[in-house]
């Protein structure tokens, strides 16, 4: 395949504390102007890898590359280009949230005026509160709106949306879709799936410091399995569910999933015996989710 | 109803002293060595000669008087305890405890620790209830061990316990105070400066007033005189320490009453709303507003004392008249009125430069808190290169004493230098500058700590302790002078005297500039803190 545009590359990345192995060579490729979900669960490695990328540590091994540039040595010239939201968003008690947001725009070398004030409308931000007064929601959404206003090549979004509520939730989708049609790429870490379902081109999933599945939503679901609920007219013989496995059935209700590649063919085997009520749920990127992130998924990922 | 209010004492106060005994032990350790080393007297002044000799150099210089009080029997062991250790000792437990009252009140409502706590089964004061049982208690065990200790090695019974009771006496007072400033101040900061500073104006107001010797009733205004009044091995009064009891008493139910009236988290002042744009635009601007506040306070602190030692100076002569043994020196053309002076100057200076440090250390280790409740974060991530953030705060953390000391040596030079008492203006303004380069040394060396070993950033006070114990305790244990060496404030030369060694501030800058370049290399280099 060709060389891909990635903004993101990184091959082979280890980082250790201590004696406690945090990152175990983790494979990690954005592209330009995709949003790529990074997923995983608690303590897998995701902020050790993202604060590897924004150059806060030093990766042991492997490489590393962003924009092109070396995320430990060209600091300063790669911070121009992207901004950073972090799950936990820290403030100073004294300084408004609108002193913030000015205070980290300059420092990223000036942010967009208009869009600024858009953004705080938006997101029905108070900006004349004080660090201290402000509840976690609202301290992310200073630090959402300081990262947003500034016109920058690459976001990096970790868990950015854990304090917001529902309608805020969908602002925020709203605001990194309207970034990424500005030609922005965006790496999101978040455990939202709704979320990661409407704005990701593609995902990473990472378990125990190393990747275990990326590719885009379809991929993913394709080793997955479909789930059927149907109810039907006359009692079923055992042949005809070959097709499927976790059958549950309840006198003419039976519960049961596929591989989602044999829909059809179970489909076929199930119509002769009267089906009057049927779902049938695409494998979900929740139902994914469980299945890559319990602690036996190796074999099959692998 | 007052027994639902502390509902939850006990657990919480088990807890408390879980977690913060710790905390609270090196105080009770310091306290101990300083009183206990006090026994060492008659080996480092043996014979009688060699103490009314120190007893002169104590007696000729007010500086001596301010930090420890005034020497009522410097002849025997337990009088040089006694002198050394009451006012010390004091302000050692009173720190101690204010921090622990702050640590276990307000901080806790700060970090939102005391927002779990609140919602358990828990009266509302059972909070401050635990932390003032704890401090009260750890008052009278830091007295026991300073006093049972000293006692072993050879203090006196009576003298030596009074003087341990004069430290736990102290340390209730300054629970009390702690538990009122932790109820007025909005935040943990807040409540600590308004605590440490009533310490502080009132540790140095009873040096003043003992060392121009003020009318009795200057002296029992101030608690802190009480203290000294009880004249361990001299008069050895115990009453003095009821006072201390109804005081701590006092500023107990004060507050208990004010605590019951705020709500949680707030403080006596309120917040208002701020500015919706702000104009702090680059890493130098937001150290400055971080360091505002305190740079403030540091101020007014350093125009006090600019003061209060320049009015001391233009009275040492007058001080020193009462001295016959002085006289005679002085008569037979041995030294001079403005020899004496200018002694004094450079004592008081080092003093005030000592003290001109700690706010410098501080601002250090703001960077490092700021680095561990992730505010550094933000900052890096943007445009910012880690010198020039580092850079914006060492400029501080140097800037700001240099401008104290600068402050309170020209005040000290215009009363002294308007006062014909044989040093110019001039002359005391430059032993000022000279003074700082020893300053710089010592905040230089948190400037490495908090550069290269952030994990230890408690080592940033070795400096300021050091150079205490070696430039100001160290005269009083004899030491050889390579040991003195080591406080850069040793190396700071008298600006009067002829043959002024220059060299010695050339040297302690090289140091400075190392600890300065470890400081900015580590910064560079190493991991920022992740949770």
């Amino acid at each position: 395949m060709g060389e891909i545009d990635a903004v993101i590359r990184v091959e082979g990345l280890t980082k250790s504390y201590g004696r406690f192995q945090a990152l175990k060579g983790v494979d990690l490729v954005v592209e330009r102007g995709q949003v790529h979900g990074f997923l995983g669960p608690n303590g897998a490695g995701k902020s050790t890898t993202i604060r590897v990328l924004l150059g806060l540590l030093r990766g042991d091994g492997g490489t590393a590359t962003v924009l092109g540039m070396d995320p430990w040595h060209d600091v300063v010239d790669l911070h121009r280009r992207i901004a950073y939201v972090p799950g936990d968003v820290s403030l100073w008690p004294g300084m408004t949230g609108g002193e913030a947001i000015d205070l980290l725009g300059s420092l990223r070398g000036g942010l967009d005026e208009a869009r600024r004030a858009e953004l705080i409308e938006r997101f029905e931000l108070d900006p004349t509160k004080r660090g201290r007064q402000y509840s976690k929601g609202n301290r992310q959404k200073v630090a959402i709106v300081a990262a947003l206003a500034s016109d920058v090549e690459l976001l990096i979004l970790d868990e950015p949306t854990s304090g917001l509520d529902p309608l805020m939730e969908n602002v925020f989708q709203e605001v990194v879709g309207e970034a990424k049609a500005r030609g922005a790429s965006v790496l999101l870490s978040s455990h939202i799936m709704t979320e990661v379902e409407s704005l990701a081109d593609r995902l990473s999933i990472i378990r125990q410091g190393e990747i275990v599945q990326t590719g885009t939503l379809a991929d993913l679901q394709q080793g997955s399995r479909t789930t059927i609920h149907a109810t039907f007219a006359r009692p079923v013989p055992d042949a005809a569910l070959a097709e499927l496995s976790d059958i549950h059935v309840d006198g003419l209700r039976m519960t049961a999933t596929v591989d989602a590649s044999r829909v059809g063919d179970a489909m076929a085997q199930l119509t002769p015996f009267g089906i009057t009520a049927l779902t049938v749920e695409p494998p979900s990127l929740e139902s994914l989710f469980l299945r890559l992130y319990e602690p036996d998924a190796d074999e099959r990922a692998s | 109803m007052a027994g639902t209010a502390i509902t939850g004492t006990p657990p919480l106060l088990q807890a408390e002293v879980r977690h913060d005994g710790r905390l609270l032990a090196p105080w009770a350790l310091l306290t101990t060595l300083l009183a206990s080393s006090s026994m060492l007297y008659p080996l480092i002044f043996p014979t009688d000669e060699d103490r009314s000799a120190f007893a002169a150099a104590v007696g000729s210089n007010p500086a001596m008087a301010i930090i420890f009080g005034p020497a009522f029997d410097l002849s025997t062991t337990d009088g040089f305890a006694a002198w050394r250790s009451l006012a010390l000792g004091g302000l050692i437990a009173a720190l101690g405890v204010i921090f622990a009252v702050t640590r276990a009140t307000r901080a806790q409502e700060d970090s939102g620790q005391a927002e779990l706590l609140a919602s358990g089964v828990m009266g509302r004061a059972a909070r401050l209830m635990a932390a003032v049982w704890m401090c009260l208690v750890f008052a009278i065990v830091l007295g026991l061990v300073t006093g049972l200790v000293t006692v072993a090695f050879g203090g006196g019974w009576n003298a030596t316990m009074l003087l341990a009771a004069t430290m736990t006496a102290t340390a209730w007072m300054f629970t009390g105070v702690a538990a009122v400033t932790a109820q007025l101040g909005s935040d943990a900061r807040t409540a600590n400066s308004l605590a440490v500073a009533t310490l502080g104006v009132l540790f140095i107001a009873r040096g003043v007033t003992y060392a121009l010797d003020a009318p009795d009733w200057v002296i029992w205004i101030n608690p802190l005189g009480w203290m000294t009044e009880t004249k361990p091995a001299v008069d050895d009064d115990w009453w003095p320490l009821l006072a201390a009891v109804a005081l701590t008493v006092a500023l107990l139910v004060v507050a208990f009453v004010l605590q019951a009236r705020r709500e949680f988290g707030a403080g006596a002042i309120a917040p208002r709303p701020g500015p919706a744009r702000g104009r702090d635009r680059s890493t130098w601007r937001l150290a400055l507003r971080l360091n505002r506040g305190p740079m403030l306070s540091w101020t007014i602190a350093f125009i006090a004392l600019g003061l209060v030692f320049g009015y001391l100076a233009t009275s040492v002569t007058d001080i020193l008249g009462g001295d016959a043994a002085l006289q005679q020196m002085l008569a037979a053309g041995a030294v001079t009125d403005a020899e004496l002076v200018s002694a004094f100057l450079v004592t008081i200076l080092s003093l005030v430069g000592i003290i001109a440090s700690i706010p410098g250390v501080q601002t250090m280790l703001k960077v490092r808190a700021e680095e561990l409740d992730d505010r550094l974060e933000p900052i890096i991530v943007t445009a910012t290169a880690r010198p020039r953030y580092y850079a914006s705060n060492v400029l501080i953390a140097l800037g700001a004493p240099a401008v104290y000391m600068l402050v309170a040596g020209t005040l000290m030079a215009a009363l002294a230098g308007a006062a014909d008492v044989g040093v110019t203006f001039g002359d005391v303004l430059l032993q000022a500058a000279a003074t700082v380069p020893a300053v710089w040394t010592v905040v230089a060396l948190s400037v490495a700590v908090v550069g290269a070993r952030p994990h230890v950033a408690l080592a940033a006070w070795a400096g300021v302790l050091v150079s205490f114990a070696l430039t100001i305790l160290g005269p009083t244990f004899n030491l050889w002078d390579w040991v003195l060496a080591i406080s850069p404030y040793w190396h700071v030369p008298n600006v009067t005297s002829a043959d002024a060694d220059w060299w010695g501030l050339v040297w302690i800058s090289l140091v400075t500039l190392f600890f300065l370049m470890v400081g900015f290399a580590g910064f560079r280099r190493r991991d920022l803190a992740t949770q």
